[in-house]
């Protein structure tokens, strides 16, 4: 899998949009162009890091909406913004639906950059929680459903009679569920057994 | 009147009083008499004669004007008829003893039926006549004489009591005098007589004032020369000289004139000014003199006769010594010979002077005057207000040419999103072609191939923006007002242009359809302009909620032989029908931003175009806003053309 990062500019100016394409290419970044939000979705998407270079005005559905049907979707690919004449009203719909940056035209070399570079960040931030989010569900699911009642009762802060007590099972049974447990998520102790719990929920929330 | 007065006396007398002695003896007694014993009725029947004698002939201008005096003074009426009888004697032609004989029993036959209440005589020789032969003829009528000198009775014996009048005076020093003052060059007094007995009596009188002007002219007499040896001398004597003549009747050759022909003749051909005693000679070519008046001397003798037959005895009545002279003086003669106009006395009787126009006309003067000064004021009112009117146009035009740009502004500012992504688009793809050159010529590698390319579009986008900006401008300057020739079909695309990003941003849809023909107009190019966008941008607000596929709006141009029109319609909701009336008014508006001014300043410029705006709600729906030309194709080709 390519790991490169792939920028998708999305702007309906062909001038504009070539004058771009070829600034990133001149940067040493990957860049594709869009003429429309139509023409973006219509594009087969790649699971590649990158960001979304993406014109408020365009033909059609704009900007503010593809980013919207995006988000519906799930997908989390980072916006930045670029806009001809940036109203206040776009901004705040655009800033409030997690825009990383909303640039007015004509955008120097660096502010632009600058704003790719933490799309970027975000969007390898993104990318690593969403991984490690997927590890996590993974060893969890690998867990019995016995294990999943111990591992809860111990984040929970449990001793191990107290959980022989509630599940009715002896307190040996407890502590081989518990070490089997902790060999599956692939930790060393207790503590750390409750920080994964606590990340998960993070991640499960985000 | 005269006539019948006479006519009526005298069936009065057939009828009612036959002549009797004491009549004829003492008439103005018995009339007397009878007034006293009141016998009104029986006297108003009673005609009473005067008997005007006069020395000369009937044509003497002297007799003709004491007539005139007398008829306009002797008074008669129903109760007291007069009747006036004139005789003349025709001295100088006539005389002698033989004709007086004959001319008194003529006389006396002639008005023994008629006898007369009193006698009034003319001259001295008719006074002289009647003097001498009296006794033969109505011995007792009282006589009044007329243009009597005072020398000449004064060279007679006493008047009887009964023959009186008021005498005259010749006043020749004082209008010699007069003369020598007004020509002060004059060194020769020259007079001029004749051979006729009135003439030698004249020459005589004139002798006598010879020592008074001794020391400052010569004094020459022309007497009894014949006429034409007389008027040669007269034209010889240039102006160092003076004439005084008081004319004759008899020249040295025995030929008779009147003496104012005599005059008349002497003073055309005269170099010199020439004065004469008688006002009857005023007109004549004299320039004039100190004069008595015969027609005063008439009239003098008309009061005397009144009083008379009135009853008044001769000795009561206060007569004056003399007849008063005046200065005549002939205006013509006055500016021939130069003289001063000051040197004129006030109470001279200046003749034929030419009445100024003012003096003429006066009144019409004052009239016109007064029709010119108040025409004046008009015109300059009228000018005035004219002046107002055009400045009050200008001002107005102004106004609306003002209130057009502001409208102007107000619309590119509704536009100021899509002008500033306009613009930035360009330069925003231009910043980012630098910038990507730049990163090219810093890696090491050869790529002008690419930045060759990347200049071409640099230019390119550097000119997409300047024209923005260049449209822009047009809507923006202050222009003054132009009367050019231009194609609809040319604005309907050029708005087009300046709003497709604005119907983009709003995500509409503008359908432009031009004529297939051009559609000519001659006016302001950018107020048309601002009018249509106008237009359009009112319909795009009416679509914005709709759904997309009714957000369209459609311009369209059509030129047909009659008229060229521009529509543009939409199809929303279509003007509330209790707006249309009034959807052109200013300040009337629906939307919450509006002012209410672009339909009215929209219809204010196609009427300074010389055309029509109008809205309806077309059957189809939406709305249609229509401006409409008379079609001026033709002309307006051919004046671009020859532009």
């Amino acid at each position: 899998m390519n790991t490169t990062a792939l920028i998708h500019v999305v702007d309906d100016d062909e001038s504009l949009r070539n004058a771009l394409l070829r600034l990133l290419a001149a940067a040493g970044f990957e860049a594709r162009g869009y003429a429309s939000t139509g023409d973006f979705l219509l594009h087969p998407r790649t699971d590649r890091p990158g960001c979304l270079l993406l014109d408020v005005r365009l033909p059609g559905p704009s900007g503010l909406d593809l980013q919207a049907a995006l988000q519906q979707q799930g997908i989390t690919l980072p916006v930045i913004f670029l806009t001809g004449y940036a109203d206040v009203n776009s901004c705040v719909r655009a800033m409030k639906a997690g825009a990383v940056d909303f640039l007015a035209k004509p955008v120097t070399r660096d502010t632009l950059f600058d704003a790719l570079r933490r799309a970027l960040a975000v969007d390898a931030l993104q990318r690593s929680a969403r991984d490690e989010a997927r590890q996590l569900r993974a060893a969890f699911a690998s867990l019995t459903p016995r294990e999943r009642e111990v591992f809860d009762r111990i984040v929970a802060g449990r001793l191990n009679k107290q959980i022989a007590d509630e599940l009715a099972i002896s307190e040996r049974t407890v502590k081989a569920e518990r070490a089997q447990c902790m060999a599956k998520l692939k930790v060393s102790s207790a503590a750390e057994l409750g920080r994964l719990a606590e990340r998960r929920q993070q991640l499960s929330g985000e | 009147m005269t006539t019948n007065l006479r006519r009526r006396s005298n069936s009065a007398m057939r009828t009612a009083l036959p002549p009797t002695p004491l009549r004829l003896v003492c008439p103005w007694v018995v009339a007397a008499a009878l007034a006293l014993v009141g016998l009104q009725a029986a006297s108003a029947a009673e005609t009473r004669n005067v008997l005007v004698l006069y020395a000369n002939s009937r044509l003497l201008p002297a007799n003709i004007k004491l007539d005139h005096g007398l008829r306009e003074t002797i008074r008669t009426s129903a109760d007291r008829p007069v009747a006036l009888f004139d005789e003349f004697l025709d001295v100088p032609r006539f005389g002698g003893q033989a004709y007086a004989r004959t001319v008194t029993t003529y006389l006396r036959d002639k008005y023994a039926t008629r006898p007369p209440a009193v006698i009034v005589v003319g001259n001295q020789e008719a006074l002289s006549f009647v003097l001498e032969n009296r006794a033969a003829l109505f011995p007792e009528v009282p006589v009044v004489f007329m243009s009597a000198p005072k020398s000449f009775l004064r060279s007679i014996p006493a008047l009887p009591a009964d023959v009186f009048g008021v005498p005259i005076k010749y006043d020749i020093s004082s209008t010699i005098d007069q003369a020598l003052r007004w020509h002060p060059r004059a060194r020769r007094l020259v007079f001029v007589t004749g051979t006729g007995v009135w003439d030698r009596g004249w020459e005589g009188w004139l002798q006598a004032e010879v020592p008074g002007f001794k020391d400052r002219a010569t004094v020459e007499f022309l007497a009894g020369m014949p006429t034409a040896a007389l008027l040669k001398r007269l034209g010889e004597l240039g102006g160092d000289s003076v004439v005084f003549t008081p004319g004759y009747f008899k020249d040295g050759d025995g030929r008779n004139f009147t003496p104012r022909e005599s005059a008349e003749a002497m003073a055309s051909a005269a170099t010199a000014p020439v004065y004469g005693p008688f006002d009857t000679f005023i007109g004549s070519g004299i320039v004039g003199g100190r004069m008595p008046n015969y027609a005063a001397m008439g009239r003098q003798a008309g009061e005397i006769v009144n009083a008379l037959l009135d009853g008044a005895a001769p000795a009561a009545l206060r007569l004056p010594e003399i007849m008063p002279t005046t200065l005549n003086v002939d205006w013509r003669q006055v500016r021939r010979w130069g003289i001063d106009e000051t040197a004129i006395p006030g109470d001279a009787i200046v003749h034929f002077r030419e009445p100024g126009l003012w003096e003429e006309h006066h009144n019409e003067l004052i009239a016109g005057a007064i029709v010119f000064l108040l025409q004046a004021a008009l015109i300059a009112w009228l000018l005035f207000e004219r002046r107002h009117r055009r400045l009050a146009e200008q001002a107005n035009q102004k106004q609306r040419f003002e209130l057009a740009h502001a409208s102007r502004l107000a619309v590119v500012g509704e536009l100021t999103g899509s002008i500033a992504h306009e613009i930035n688009q360009p330069l925003g793809a231009i910043l980012s072609n630098a910038d990507a050159a730049e990163l090219m010529l810093e890696s090491a590698a050869d790529r002008r191939g690419e930045l060759r390319e990347i200049l071409a579009d640099i230019r390119r986008d550097d000119l997409r923006a300047s024209e923005v900006i260049r449209r822009l401008r047009l809507l923006l300057t202050r222009h003054e007002a132009e009367r050019q020739a231009f194609d609809l079909n040319d604005v309907v695309i050029e708005m087009a242009t300046l709003l497709r990003s604005e119907v983009q941003r709003r995500g509409m849809s503008l359908d432009i359809q031009t004529a297939p023909t051009s559609a000519t107009l001659v006016g302001d190019r950018i107020q048309v302009q601002q009018v249509l966008i106008n237009l359009v941008l009112n319909a795009m607000d009416a679509v914005a909620d709709l759904p997309e596929n009714r957000r369209t709006i459609l311009v369209s141009v059509s030129s047909r032989a009659d008229a060229i029109a521009i529509a543009v319609s939409d199809r929303g909701h279509g003007i509330a029908p209790e707006y249309l009336p009034q959807i052109f008014d200013s300040f009337f508006t629906t939307k919450p931003q509006g002012m209410g001014l672009g339909l009215s300043i929209a219809r204010t410029i196609v009427e300074a175009h010389g055309g029509r705006l109008h809205a309806e709600n077309p059957p189809g729906g939406g709305a249609l806003f229509r401006i409409e030309w008379p079609a001026t194709d033709a002309k307006a080709k051919s004046s671009a053309e020859t532009e």
